[in-house]
């Protein structure tokens, strides 16, 4: 199956926003198509965790904030051994995390 | 001499290599001297962890039970090269690991108890006891298990050990986990520090071993976990 | 609407708990209670704060359960969750129902006991607080946010580790002179930082952010009794007036926020609070942050206007902010030492000011102070809540 995440694209004036939210935050419509969180980025921040949730078995998890082309941003995992700030990334879709014995997708990133 | 009974009950010996004492500094500006402790200490490191055997908090009470018949068949000669490090600080037991060797190229590692909390001084013990085995008794791996959450994720997953889930381990025949020499040394310079030779006035002070006051061990550990009405 | 006085202020120890959760907050109701002279009077609403009883101690509806086990029947009770913020805004809203003249005697007790889990499970519980779809899945966590905040700001204006280090010494050395502080342990920049074992003992929590910059998961318990101001003279003598109260909310998602180094919730909570109390910042002569993480220390002092941007970490490095500086900030120990039982913090915050204004602080004393400040920040900053104290006539 292919999975997506999506952000929402304002059908009256255009804004995309992610995460979701019910009123537009540029004109206050509530009526939205959805568009796929997709393409390159800059990287805005990034952070290696090292207390994980249970359901991860790794040391550390890094994670990041995106500037997408897109005009939006996105927080996802990186799969980048040495981030740093500014750097070109692309976006995918793959696992993220196991939640109730189910893997959940979302984005993830790497260098270009 | 020993009578001939008592010669059959003593398991036969290896050659084991002596853990020089390093000291290291602690975030609140203390030193800890981590030392092999000798077999006439034993006594005093019983009567300490004695108390936290029934202690039900992060296993505490397990870990001190087992560690308290390690050490008694340690100091009874019923136990094969076995050996205890010591952690202290100004004279004042901080914490204590153990283990023994399997054979020449295994180790088995035992326990890991820290008595004073908050200070990393259990990770630092679980690194020189690791040190020991590999730079110093000169073994090729390590059987490890961990009785409780918390030590699942500072040994398991920080260092990190592999699954070796061929063995069962002494504690209760739990599988395996296993540091290799090659997960040690690229383990060592995150997780192993510490500084030798430790000056004589410093090692001086760390014998002999005092007793922690009890009241304030037994609150930094936290005295109870079941909550009272 | 009516002035509001706290006539009444206590907290548990705080750290590892003895008690059930009920029996801590019960304590601390305890306390601020017989801290006034009630004279037989009874109260007549209890607002309780809480985040996570349901989940962790297996109880919910804990305003009713706490009304139940102290015997305060029938009191209206309701129980208040605004994650770490919880606390301010229960007192927030018992403050509305003694203005509004509904109630005249309310009690405020904020409550956790998040170590009846183990500590991954505690941090992964408050991790609900992120966005759900947007964070949540990848694995965030509040110190992962925390550290990709620190990251921004550090760049930003300079800020280093000494100084995120320089909020945990100071606030550590804090504790020690507050008998109820989770953690009672002086540090040392060379233990923490410079020496070559310190890697080891402060290792990254979320980089760049390490251990003693977070503060510990704790259990513990506070409480404050209010009345209207023009009663409180027959319950105590000295009493503090709420002057100030300010709240507001911004994205859940941090990435959202148009510069994330701007916690825009912060400044206008602060701006109202000053506001509301006819204050500026400079009035102010203590105050309480939401330290859970070093830099949020430096970072809302700035933005909550005590400091012009980019020179908290300045004033710090200058001492201004320790008890005998020019503006104490968490005396307390703050989240960092005193620890951060979640929905007890913010009542917590409130009952520190109200000891330091009554001049009860003891060895951490502020020098005669007037008006105390305290912010109290849920989530990552998504709903913040801030209060101004002003020691009564
Ligand atoms: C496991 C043990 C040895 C660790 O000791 P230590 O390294 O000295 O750990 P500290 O006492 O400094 O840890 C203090 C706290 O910081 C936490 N901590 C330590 N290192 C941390 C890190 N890298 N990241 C996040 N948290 C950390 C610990 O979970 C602990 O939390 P708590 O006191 O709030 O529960 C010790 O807890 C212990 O003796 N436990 C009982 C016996 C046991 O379980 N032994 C291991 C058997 S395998
Ligand atoms: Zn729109």
């Amino acid at each position: 199956m292919e999975h997506t995440v999506n952000a929402a694209k304002c059908m009256k004036c255009g804004k995309i926003t992610y995460p979701t939210h019910f009123y537009c935050p540029a004109c206050g419509s509530t009526d939205f198509g959805a568009v796929a969180v997709e393409g390159e980025g800059t990287l805005l921040t990034f952070t290696r965790a090292y207390t994980l949730p249970l359901d991860y078995e790794d040391l550390y998890l890094t994670l990041g904030i995106v500037e997408m082309d897109q005009g939006i941003r996105a927080t996802g995992q990186l799969d980048i051994d040495e981030p740093a700030t500014g750097i070109r990334v692309l976006a995918s879709v793959g696992p993220v995390r196991d939640v109730d014995g189910r893997t959940v997708y979302g984005l993830k990133f790497r260098a270009v | 001499m020993l009578d001939q009974l008592e010669a059959a009950l003593r398991p036969p010996k290896l050659e084991m290599a002596p853990y020089p004492a390093k000291h290291i500094l602690l975030a609140n500006g203390e030193t800890l001297v981590v030392r092999p402790a000798s077999m006439d200490e034993a006594d005093v490191l019983l009567e300490i962890i004695d108390p936290l055997k029934t202690l039900d908090r992060d296993f505490y009470d397990i870990v001190s039970a087992r560690l308290y018949a390690e050490l008694l068949g340690w100091k009874r000669h019923r136990v094969r090269n076995e050996y205890c490090l010591v952690g202290v600080i100004n004279g004042e037991l901080a914490g204590i690991v153990n283990g023994r060797m399997f054979d020449e190229h295994h180790g088995i590692s035992y326990h890991t108890l820290a008595l004073k909390r908050g200070l990393r001084i259990g990770a630092h013990l679980f690194a020189s006891k690791m040190e020991h085995h590999i730079e110093y008794l000169g073994q090729d791996e390590v059987w490890i298990v961990a009785e409780s959450p918390i030590g699942h994720r500072r040994w398991m997953i920080e260092y990190p050990l592999q699954q070796k889930f061929s063995i069962q381990h002494e504690l209760g025949g739990a599988p395996s986990w296993v540091l290799t020499r090659e997960t040690y040394f690229k383990a060592r310079p995150r997780l192993v520090t510490g500084t030798r030779p430790v000056p004589e006035e410093l090692l001086a002070c760390s014998h002999p071993i005092r007793k922690p006051d009890l009241r304030t061990m037994l609150v930094q550990i936290g005295d109870t976990l079941e909550a009272k009405l | 609407m009516r002035d509001v006085a706290i006539i009444g202020a206590s907290t548990t120890q705080f750290g590892r708990a003895q008690w059930s959760l009920l029996k801590l907050m019960a304590e601390a109701a305890h306390g601020a209670i017989t801290n006034a002279d009630l004279g037989g009077r009874k109260i007549d609403a209890v607002y309780v704060a809480n985040m996570g009883s349901a989940r962790n101690n297996r109880q919910a509806g804990i305003a009713s359960a706490l009304v139940d086990r102290m015997n305060l029947y029938p009191a209206a009770a309701d129980t208040v969750e605004n994650g770490p913020a919880s606390g301010a805004s229960a007192v927030k809203n018992g403050f509305l129902a003694v203005a509004s003249g509904m109630c005249d005697l309310v009690l405020v007790a904020g409550g956790e006991r998040m170590r009846e889990v183990n500590n991954i499970e505690a941090t992964e519980f408050v991790s609900f607080l992120s966005h759900r779809y947007a964070e949540y899945i990848y694995g965030i966590t509040l110190p992962a946010l925390a550290g990709m905040f620190a990251r921004l700001w550090m760049n930003k204006y300079g800020v280093t580790s000494e100084h995120l280090a320089m909020v945990a010494i100071k606030n550590h050395s804090n504790a020690m002179l507050n008998p109820n502080a989770h953690i009672k342990m002086p540090i040392t920049m060379e233990g923490i930082l410079h020496s070559p074992d310190a890697e080891m003992n402060n290792p990254y929590i979320a980089e760049p952010l390490r251990f003693f910059d977070c503060c510990p998961v704790s259990d513990g318990a506070a409480a404050v009794l209010l009345a209207p101001a023009e009663m409180a003279g027959e319950f105590t003598k000295k009493p503090v007036i709420i002057s100030g109260f300010g709240q507001a909310t911004d994205t859940q998602a941090v990435h959202e926020r148009p510069d994330p180094t701007v916690l825009t919730a912060v400044q206008i909570a602060a701006r109202k609070a000053f506001d509301m109390a006819g204050l500026k910042p400079r009035d102010i002569s203590l105050a309480e942050l939401h330290d859970a993480f070093t830099i949020l220390e430096i970072a809302q002092s700035e933005q909550v206007g005590f400091f012009p941007e980019g020179t908290g970490h300045i004033a710090l490095e200058k001492g201004e902010t320790q008890i005998a500086g020019k503006l104490p900030i968490n005396t307390s120990g703050g989240l960092k030492a005193k620890g951060h039982p979640v929905g007890a913090t913010g009542v917590s915050q409130i009952v520190e000011l109200v000891f330091q204004l009554r001049g009860e602080a003891g060895k951490r004393q502020v020098k005669n102070p007037k008006h105390g400040f305290a912010l109290n920040f849920g989530g990552f900053g998504n709903n913040v809540v801030a209060t101004i104290l002003t020691k009564g006539a």
